[in-house]
């Protein structure tokens, strides 16, 4: 037995028998974050009644409630097209999916990390990021040029397996050749390849994607199972296929949809001119860079009539008299009432559901047309020294060096992010941040949820740090100065099978009125290019009426 | 029984022979390269010997032949023990001698080994055993045991123990089939107590080369410096090494020659002096790596430069530089000068946060060998650069070899140009290095190489600068990619280029 599969044996134990079988090295001082926690819950257990009486009040032609991807998009697309007159509300997290934190050098995200080379029918993204400088010249050129510190510097990411590193997620080693070429040779087809009403089968954003029927049928089935019906075997496969989907949807390929599964292979084919089709851009503290960066383009003004940023979650939502009015909760426990001619809802379904007066006059009846969402662990490692990597135990022998993503088939997280790989150093840093992550298995009983919201420190760090101590064993704790654990127990929408036929969220994407959704809920799953879509459209959507 | 003892010993005895054979063979072709001609040459040698030995067995009186054949034992036990660390020595401090070393030990170890199995016949012989089966059984575990070893040697000891402690490993072997034999005929031995506190002896002095065998390696390897080293030290960044032999003072940093005494004017001149001749109106310079302070010197000369700045990573690297007195005689004191500012710090840390901005910069980084060092050469750091360089100002890069790694060399020239400067490549023979190359760079286009040096230099003149601007025909530029963050094409080209220099 090595002394990995003994790690690997030892962990599985520990976790079952809940103490330690052996005393070990001292654990690092822990937080953790429950961002949107505390006021999520207090909606929930509080309804839409009884909220403190208005202290303030405010007055503006859009009210833009949330500022994750898609609040941000829409306030900074307002901006952008000369709209002045609108208010962007913090929510409860500023950022939301793409928040960050650290300083300096230890910048790490305490969300998204990546943004994959837009596609050519992601015109928005492809307009956002040559307004911030990451895109040059011609924005919906073919293959534009980007920005290399932007670019993830190689090594890109590498694969532990089977006791050492591999320089590929999709594992070359132990693989079915045949099937690991059919499957990429399949998927290459379909790339580009349009339905009956000429539109792209699998398109980023999802919006534009085809309504052919045919191929929206795999919406039926699994994407695990549609991988058994074609005939895909391999085990290694099969674990690339759940990666994936683990890592963009949250949960296995089990529980999300076929279409979706080959969604996330085929929607990603974004060219550049100084890079590889499938690049990434990334930043040391993952999106938050282009967010806040977005958010220094828009001309916030203190006072009326400017566009104003303020602190605040909205609690209660209702049209009045052909207003809409917007009971915001402050710190302090003070609250604000705005009115707006319109309004765009930048929350998750699940919080609007609660906070929105009649949304199932829009269509939409939360029992039914809810989606569930997974839970996230994000943990940030700050450590004083980086871990020793495995030394060559020979001079012919090629050990692969840390990448930015390191990944481990049989860990149960999703791998660790080395926040400082992007930097330009004579000497690597001394010290760094790892960034774990961990989608929490589909649970329909929401006990993992109950679980997470009373965990102990202690607990949640076991759990995040199976990757690392896989990857480095016990050697890791003396490295690790602290490690902070943001929560993200609603992270993101999944697209279960038949969530292409909910009729809730189909009814809330074509609202045309003073109300509008602006969230990736509406696609059904949470990445960056969905969110700031449907930020884009609602605010296309107040400028139409405007003019 | 004592028969099957017999044979049994010369199953290991055979096993021992081959052993230092092979070890012999692999030390060769690992330390001197060609291992075809290495191992024929050896084997040959070893065989050639081997006769010489069986010839020399027919001397050996018969009521001698058991004293003798412990003797050769504990000789061969001895000698082939220690032969390999013996060799890693030589070949570490002494390099001529290396194969007169080598070939003698062999001849020794062949000659004694040769001796062995006439010995142990006779021995058998004496016994009155039958001739047929005597041979036939002797011969017999004298191939088997060559077999074993010849599989056991490869796949099993060389990789796990090494060659000097497998050496070790066979020594303690044969003492111990002397020291066994001498055991079971301990009614016809003579002087018994001599030749067990001979064995007991060989024993001890192959168990300590058994157990310090690594750290006698080490040092041997060390030794492969070749000099006397005055000063080594780990720091938090790099192994510093200084050698010394007569007048040439060395600097290693992770076992990699950064300088020979002897040569290294030809380096600094030819970095620093294009561009600061040129630039007569230089009041400041920056120099970005150079912690040895010899571009600093080079720099120092020209008196309207003012004011220095260096970016040196390693603290106790430009300590030594600036406190021993054998390498302050070097560098001429140049960290100590008042118009030099010294900053440890990462050069590309430093160049983000600064706004200071210099007449001419010179950078002197590690070569671009693994992904993180290949950034130092890419656009984006280039692009930093000439935000810290003044419009007239020049830069002068330090760009491994145009010969050894021309994709690399002319892939640092590319990238220069994609980050919008003018570059004027070019090359110098330093010695200790081969051929080396350096790039010059400008926002403007004005540069013309110098025809003279109003500072004093030793190598540089009209006609060095002159066939230093100009390729010849056998360093034609070829068709490279420039070195992007993304695809870092520099290290790629680097590696290539260099594994076909490098055996």
């Amino acid at each position: 037995m090595r002394r990995r599969d003994f790690l690997g044996a030892g962990l599985g134990g520990l976790s079952l028998a809940a103490c330690e079988p052996f005393p070990s090295q001292p654990r690092p001082p822990v937080t953790v974050h429950h961002p949107g926690m505390q006021a999520g819950h207090a909606l929930r257990d509080q309804g839409t009644r009884n909220w403190p009486e208005p202290t303030g009040e405010i007055d503006c032609d859009v009210a833009i409630l949330g500022s994750g991807v898609a609040g941000v998009t829409a306030a900074w697309k307002l901006a952008r097209e000369g709209h002045r007159n609108f208010v962007l509300l913090s929510g409860p997290e500023p950022g939301g999916n793409t928040a960050g934190g650290g300083q300096g050098e230890l910048r790490h995200p305490t969300g998204a990390h990546y943004l994959p080379l837009p596609s050519r029918e992601s015109v928005h993204v492809r307009e956002i990021l040559h307004a911030l400088g990451i895109l040059h010249g011609d924005p919906q050129a073919a293959r534009p040029h980007y920005d290399e510190m932007s670019l993830v510097h190689p090594l890109q990411e590498r694969l532990f397996d089977g006791g050492r590193w591999h320089d590929e997620l999709l594992p070359v080693e132990g693989m079915n050749a045949r099937e690991r070429e059919r499957f990429q040779h399949y998927v290459a087809g379909l790339r580009g390849k349009k339905g009956r009403d000429g539109r792209l089968l699998f398109a980023m954003p999802s919006a534009s994607s085809s309504q052919d029927s045919e191929w929206r049928a795999l919406d039926a089935l699994s994407f695990h199972d549609w991988l058994q019906r074609e005939d895909y075997r391999d085990a290694r496969l099969h674990w690339y296929a759940d990666y994936c989907c683990r890592d963009d949807y949250g949960v296995g390929s089990q529980h999300v949809s076929a279409w979706a599964g080959l969604h996330y292979f085929v929607s990603r084919t974004g060219e550049a001119a100084n890079a590889d089709t499938g690049s990434l851009l990334t930043w040391p503290d993952g999106l938050h860079t282009p967010v806040q960066a977005m958010l220094g383009q828009i001309p916030f003004v203190d006072e009326a009539g400017g566009p104003r940023r303020l602190a605040g979650t909205a609690v209660q939502v209702r049209q009045r008299g052909g207003r809409c009015e917007v009971i915001a909760l402050q710190e302090g426990g003070r609250s604000l009432r705005i009115r707006a001619r319109r309004l765009i809802v930048a929350m998750p379904l699940f919080v609007a559901a609660r906070v929105v007066e009649g949304m199932q006059d829009f269509g939409f009846d939360a029992r039914r047309h809810l989606l569930p969402h997974s839970s996230w662990l994000v943990a940030n490692f700050q450590l004083r020294r980086f871990p020793r990597e495995p030394v060559p135990r020979s001079e012919h022998e090629y050990v692969l060096p840390l990448a930015w993503d390191n990944v481990l088939r049989e860990g149960k997280g999703l791998g660790y992010v080395v926040a400082t790989h992007q930097l330009i150093r004579v000497a690597r840093p001394e010290r760094t941040v790892f960034t774990a992550y961990k989608a929490l298995p589909f649970d329909a009983t929401h006990a993992t949820r109950r679980r997470l919201a009373n965990a102990a420190p202690g607990e949640l760090l076991d759990e995040v740090a199976e990757d690392l101590l896989l990857a480095y064993g016990d050697a890791l704790w003396p490295l690790v100065e602290r490690v902070s654990i943001t929560v993200r127990a609603h992270a993101m929408s999944i697209p279960v099978p038949g969530f292409l036929s909910n009729a809730g969220l189909t009814a809330l994407r074509e609202l045309d009125g003073p109300i509008r959704f602006a969230h990736s809920d509406l696609s059904g799953y949470s990445v960056f290019e969905e969110a700031a879509w449907w930020g884009w459209q609602a605010a296309l959507g107040v400028l139409g009426e405007r003019s | 029984m004592l028969d099957r003892i017999l044979i049994l010993s010369v199953f290991i005895v055979a096993s021992c022979g081959l052993a230092y054979e092979l070890i012999a063979g692999a030390l060769a072709s690992y330390l001197l390269g060609d291992s075809v001609l290495q191992y024929s040459s050896i084997i040959g040698a070893y065989l050639f010997a081997m006769g010489i030995g069986s010839h020399l067995s027919r001397y050996v009186r018969d009521e001698d032949v058991l004293n003798r054949f412990i003797d050769i034992e504990l000789l061969v036990g001895l000698i082939g023990g220690i032969s390999a660390t013996l060799l890693f020595l030589v070949f570490a401090w002494l390099e001529a001698p290396f194969r007169g070393v080598l070939y003698a030990l062999v001849l020794i170890i062949g000659t004694l080994v040769g001796m062995e199995i006439p010995l142990v016949m006779r021995v058998l012989n004496a016994r009155h055993a039958e001739f047929r089966d005597m041979v036939a059984r002797v011969l017999t575990f004298d191939y088997l045991g060559a077999l074993a070893v010849s599989l056991l040697f490869p796949l099993v000891l060389a990789p796990k123990l090494g060659l000097a402690r497998t050496a070790f490993v066979f020594g303690l072997l044969n003492v111990g089939i002397a020291l066994f034999t001498a055991h079971i005929f301990r009614a016809q031995i003579r002087g018994l107590r001599g030749l067990w506190l001979r064995g007991l002896v060989s024993m001890v002095v192959l168990t300590a080369g058994l157990l310090t065998a690594d750290r006698l390696t080490l040092w041997a390897e060390q030794g492969l410096f070749g000099d006397q080293i005055v000063h080594a030290r780990t720091t938090p960044y790099q192994r510093i090494v200084i050698t010394r032999w007569q007048d040439d003072l060395r600097l290693y940093l992770n076992g990699n020659l950064q300088f020979s005494s002897r040569d290294e004017h030809r380096y600094h001149e030819a970095l620093v002096h294009p561009a600061a001749e040129s630039l007569p109106a230089a009041r400041s310079a920056l120099v970005l790596g150079g912690g040895d302070g010899l571009a600093l010197r080079e720099l120092l000369r020209y008196p309207q430069i003012e004011r220095i700045t260096l970016v040196d990573l390693d603290s106790e690297m430009t300590t030594l530089f600036a406190e021993s007195s054998a390498l302050t005689a070097l560098n001429g004191g140049a960290l100590r000068d008042p118009r030099v500012r010294v900053v440890n710090a990462d050069a590309a840390q430093w160049l983000e946060e600064s706004r200071e901005v210099f007449d001419l910069v010179i950078v002197d980084l590690p070569d671009p060998s693994n992904f993180a060092l290949g950034k130092l050469y890419s656009v984006p750091m280039y692009r930093q650069i000439a935000r810290h360089m003044a419009e007239g100002g020049y830069l002068a890069v330090q760009a491994t070899s145009p010969w050894f790694a021309p994709n690399a060399y002319w892939c640092v020239v590319t990238t220069l140009k994609e980050a919008g400067f003018n570059t004027w490549p070019y090359h110098a023979h330093v010695p200790s290095f081969g051929e080396w190359g350096f790039v010059l760079a400008a926002k403007h286009t004005r540069f013309t190489p110098p025809q003279s040096y109003r500072v004093p230099t030793r190598f540089l003149d009209a006609d060095t600068t002159r066939a230093m601007f100009s390729f010849p025909a056998d360093m034609q530029v070829p068709e490279v990619e420039p070195n992007r963050l993304n695809n870092q094409a520099l290290v790629h080209y680097f590696e290539r280029d260099w594994s076909r220099v490098i055996r």
